[in-house]
């Protein structure tokens, strides 16, 4: 089949079927948008993992008498303690941050607040900061060490508080993949609909292409390659969606926390990749469908 | 060119055969009229040649190339050897005259300068010389009839189907499709024509295959519409 007429047939089928076609698309958008969303999700979660597992501490929070009596852990009940934990097997260094330390860290952590300003040291207790060096037995063994000792008030896994982010996280995920599902199947629908339309309102050029017999694949082509290309043309629309998305949404709502490293920023490089990949998928997808539907539903 | 041995065609909706053990023989360069009252099998036995559809029992071959075995990638070849012309002409509304028969020629990946040589000549066939630029309803039935025989000859077919040609046409214009098809018949082509009208079998004289209930009510050289007439 001719470069020309394939263009001249494909371009005016989208045309005849504009509305469909615009259904087409957008639906098709949609759903890799979600998809593509999803797989970006999964990206930072990753991200934040790698980010954190290093950093992570337990915190032994020292009970207020402690705390008030013993600024350098030098006192019995401290140094005890501190001895219990650099010899708990799983633990690498262990430091000790004074309630000093901890009212000037939280000034910092809260400037510009109210909360800054009506905090005082002695409200704060002192902590002993314990970097684990085995990160899945570690925070068992600091348990048993020092809990219910005296001294103690409170032992902060900080893994819990990031298990938190990554339950949110993954669920947002997974509600971006179950949508991306579910508009993938009213996409397949919809293309398939389209095709059928499509193949049913130009059954008289159907019908003449069969009878001076031309091969299947000529009947064929214009119908797939419309799909295709609308296909694209949702993919493409995915990936200006994911980018307007990172620079409109998350770098606005995320930018502040990305800085300070709490969470990873959103890579544009990242984006860019996955807008890339959603082109291909949309066309793939949607000439597959075409293709079934011509099988299946549609003699040409 | 076309042999029918023991065809039988039987619809799953439909308890009697469309088409009951026909058998025929219609040799290269003859013209055959297909007669019989709706439903006796007209238009499943020319849907049965064209392939569109495949017969419950029997062997077919057309133009040597035996249907049953034929594989679906070789169907388009069975059907450029075989033109097709219909009552309702099927010509394509929105392109020209031209443009219908380039339509024909370009979708079988024929070379522009083909068709620009081949449309002209074409169009010459039929007697539409002068007319190429016009729209499909800016034309008489007849006129369009033409197109319709034009564009069935792009592959320069062997055979040529018509179904009931003129059924749409004055009988003035129905004698003018048939001295066409008569030409194209001298010409070498085998025709074969599915039709209701009698002024035109009695006319012209030719073989005669009746069916009637899916079965040869007669098969008769140089014979008329009804035996009674």
């Amino acid at each position: 089949m001719r470069a020309a007429l394939l263009s001249r047939e494909v371009s005016s089928g989208l045309r005849r079927n504009i509305t469909m076609t615009v259904a087409m698309v957008l639906t098709t958008a949609v759903s890799l948008l979600s998809v593509g969303a999803g797989l970006l999700i999964v990206r930072t979660i990753d991200d934040i993992g790698a980010l954190y597992t290093d950093r992570l501490e337990i915190q032994v929070a020292l009970t207020q008498d402690t705390s008030s009596n013993d600024p350098d852990c030098t006192g019995p009940i401290c140094f005890r303690l501190r001895n219990v934990l650099e010899s708990t097997p799983g633990v690498g260094e262990v430091r000790f941050e004074s309630q000093q330390e901890a009212y000037t860290r939280f000034k910092e952590l809260f400037a510009g607040q109210s909360v800054a300003d009506v905090a005082r040291p002695q409200s704060l207790p002192s902590t002993l900061r314990v970097q684990l060096t085995d990160q899945a037995a570690g925070p068992d063994a600091v348990r048993a060490a020092v809990a219910n000792q005296v001294g103690v008030r409170e032992i902060i896994d900080q893994r819990d508080v990031v298990a938190k982010l990554f339950d949110f996280l993954g669920g947002v995920r997974n509600v971006a993949f179950a949508l991306a599902l579910v508009q993938a199947v009213a996409a397949v629908l919809l293309i398939s609909n389209t095709v059928q339309v499509s193949a049913f309102t130009r059954r008289t050029e159907v019908g003449v292409m069969r009878l001076v017999g031309a091969t299947r694949w000529t009947t064929q082509l214009p119908f797939l390659v419309e799909a295709t290309v609308a296909g694209l043309i949702g993919g493409a629309l995915a990936g200006v969606g994911l980018l307007a998305g990172k620079f409109l949404v998350v770098d606005d709502l995320l930018g502040a926390i990305a800085q300070s490293n709490v969470i990873p920023p959103v890579q544009l490089t990242d984006v860019l990749l996955t807008s890339a990949l959603l082109v291909p998928v949309g066309g793939v997808v949607a000439g597959l469908t075409g293709y079934v539907t011509l099988r299946l539903y549609v003699k040409v | 060119m076309i042999e029918l041995r023991d065809v039988t065609k039987l619809y799953p909706a439909s308890s009697r055969p469309a088409l009951d053990k026909v058998t025929a023989t219609v040799d290269d360069g003859e013209f055959v009229f297909l007669i019989g009252p709706s439903g006796s099998g007209k238009s499943t036995l020319l849907r049965l040649l064209l392939r569109e559809d495949r017969p419950t029992g029997g062997t077919i071959s057309v133009g040597g190339m035996a249907l049953a075995g034929l594989p679906r990638r070789k169907v388009p070849k069975l059907r450029q050897r075989i033109g097709c012309v219909f009552q309702d002409f099927r010509l394509l509304a929105n392109r020209s005259v031209a443009g219908n028969v380039a339509f024909a020629l370009e979708v079988l990946g024929k070379r522009p300068a083909e068709i620009r040589r081949d449309v002209p000549e074409l169009l010459a066939l039929v007697g539409l010389e002068g007319k190429a630029e016009r729209m499909p309803h800016e034309l008489s039935g007849g006129e369009q009839q033409r197109v319709a025989i034009a564009r069935a000859s792009v592959n320069r077919p062997p055979l040529l189907l018509a179904d009931e040609p003129t059924g749409n046409l004055d009988p003035e214009t129905s004698r003018g499709i048939m001295a066409l098809l008569e030409r194209i018949n001298r010409g070498g082509t085998t025709v074969v024509m599915a039709t209701h009208d009698d002024t035109i079998v009695d006319a012209m004289r030719r073989r005669v295959i009746e069916l009637h209930d899916g079965t040869v009510a007669r098969d008769e050289a140089r014979a008329v519409y009804g035996a009674g007439r």
